[in-house]
């Protein structure tokens, strides 16, 4: 990304691969934060669409996390009411068990693990999902959200804590 | 086990031995079967293209609008600089002052509109209006200038230090860094310094060091000396007198244990330098020697 980021942010060229780079990320970052598709999806263009219009005002090394800044106080009011609903790859389906006790326990954990990702504070949940599904490493996820690596991993720690406390119902 | 052992754990990060007390442990299963689980989670889809075609859309809506105040603002410029540069070019040609100014080693003879004349010494500035001068005769000093000043309306001369108000006179003013002098040879002159007024009759001076009125003798010449390419001093610190020999003979003064406050009553050539130097050396038991294109003033005990 680097040697394509050195120049101006107003260059279509330039602006489209920021887009291309990062709006997915963006999306999923809202959609974890609120479990709100279409405004994830409003989001990511209003934070383009704000970072086009300062495109003169950005260097491009800074871009990223003028986006990320953006995305993020565009909602910063906003208060979770919808549950983050996240569907499974298919290859859990075609697992050889056809059990169906154990498709039935299966589905249980499944329910089980939404309500207790749902219960996370948003940054432990978004951080969590960032790493599990977007495979994003901690250093990404420290200068998307503008703190230390040290504390993404207090994060993940307290999350998946959480998660298992929750689950096993202790 | 470490801190954050379970964020160390999902990036892979724990060393065999950690790992291998942590596989043992009572949650492992339940650990591990999360982490699984969420392994094969997947976020809703999201169209990037269809996504960037929309803002594209958005984004020429935008672009059109600011394009079409492109041509007004252009015009906006174009006019505030033509208005810029006739008002300027208006205020310079009626109002702006004259300036006339004099570097190191250097005089000037000036006359003013109204046939007073002033002479400038060395590194000094003079400015007034020319086009407001029959109204007001002011001018704007500094440094050091001699006036003689036809009769008429009042002529103020202004100083950062203070102003001086003549009718019609002869007299000598001298501002430089923290020394103000003022000495009248002719006529009454006020001058005003720091919200007081003094009258000076023709021979006295005024003198003023860092914002303190110094006592001072009378002059007994009808002209400054300067003008006979003389500098002359009344008990004056000596840092004062080695200012104006740099400014006299354009040559940069360095000192080395000297005793810069004593004072100095006598006075140098500003035509002939090695005569200044021993004006000002002998008199003060001073010493100097020439460093380069510097001189170099020094104590007698310094070895």
């Amino acid at each position: 990304m680097k040697g394509k980021d050195t120049g101006n942010v107003c260059d279509e060229q330039v602006f489209d691969t920021l887009f291309k780079a990062n709006s997915k990320t963006i999306f999923n970052y809202i959609y974890y934060k609120f479990g709100n598709e279409e405004k994830a999806y409003d989001v990511v263009q209003e934070a383009f669409l704000k970072l086009w219009e300062n495109c003169s005002k950005v260097p491009p090394e800074k871009a990223k996390s003028y986006v990320y800044t953006v995305a993020n106080n565009l909602y910063l009011n906003v208060i979770k009411a919808e549950k983050v609903r996240l569907k499974y790859a298919d290859k859990t389906l075609k697992t050889t068990h056809e059990d169906p006790e154990f498709l039935m326990e299966e589905n249980e954990f499944k329910q089980k693990l939404d309500d207790a990702l749902n219960a996370l504070p948003d940054n432990q949940r978004i951080t969590f999902l960032l790493h599990r599904i977007d495979g994003k490493k901690y250093a990404e996820i420290a200068e998307m959200e503008e703190v230390s690596v040290k504390a993404i991993e207090k994060r993940m720690h307290l999350a998946l804590k959480s998660l298992r406390e929750k689950i096993d119902g202790i | 086990m470490q801190e954050n052992y379970l964020a160390k754990w999902l990036n892979g990060d724990l060393t065999d031995a950690e790992l291998a007390e942590f596989e043992n442990s009572d949650a492992y299963a339940s650990y591990k079967r999360i982490a699984d689980t969420t392994d094969s989670m997947q976020a809703p889809e999201f169209d990037a293209d269809g996504a960037y075609q929309a803002l594209k859309n958005r984004r020429e809506l935008r672009d059109n609008k600011v394009i079409t105040l492109h041509p007004f603002r252009k015009f906006l410029r174009v006019a505030a600089v033509a208005a810029v540069l006739i008002l300027g070019s208006y205020l310079y040609l009626n109002l702006s002052d004259e300036t006339i100014s004099t570097s190191f080693a250097e005089n000037k003879e000036i006359t003013l509109p109204d046939l007073s004349e002033v002479v400038l010494n060395a590194d000094s500035e003079i400015s007034y209006s020319e086009s407001k001068w029959d109204k007001k005769r002011n001018v704007d000093l500094k440094g050091e200038a001699f006036f003689r000043v036809a009769k008429g309306k009042r002529f103020t001369v202004a100083t950062d230090a203070g102003n001086v108000a003549v009718l019609g006179t002869q007299f000598n003013v001298e501002n430089r860094k923290g020394f103000f002098e003022v000495t009248c040879f002719e006529g009454l002159v006020s001058v005003a310094f720091n919200n007081t007024v003094t009258q000076l009759r023709a021979g006295s001076s005024f003198i003023a060091i860092h914002g303190e009125i110094v006592e001072s003798g009378a002059a007994h010449t009808s002209e400054p000396s300067w003008m006979h390419d003389e500098s002359s001093f009344k008990s004056v610190p000596l840092k004062y007198v080695l200012d104006e020999f740099e400014r006299q003979h354009d040559i940069a003064v360095k000192t080395q244990d000297i005793d810069l406050g004593q004072l100095f009553t006598g006075s140098f050539s500003n035509s002939d330098t090695g005569l200044a130097l021993k004006s000002i050396s002998v008199p003060s038991q001073i010493k100097f020697k020439f460093e380069g294109d510097k001189v170099l003033f020094y104590g007698e005990n310094t070895p």
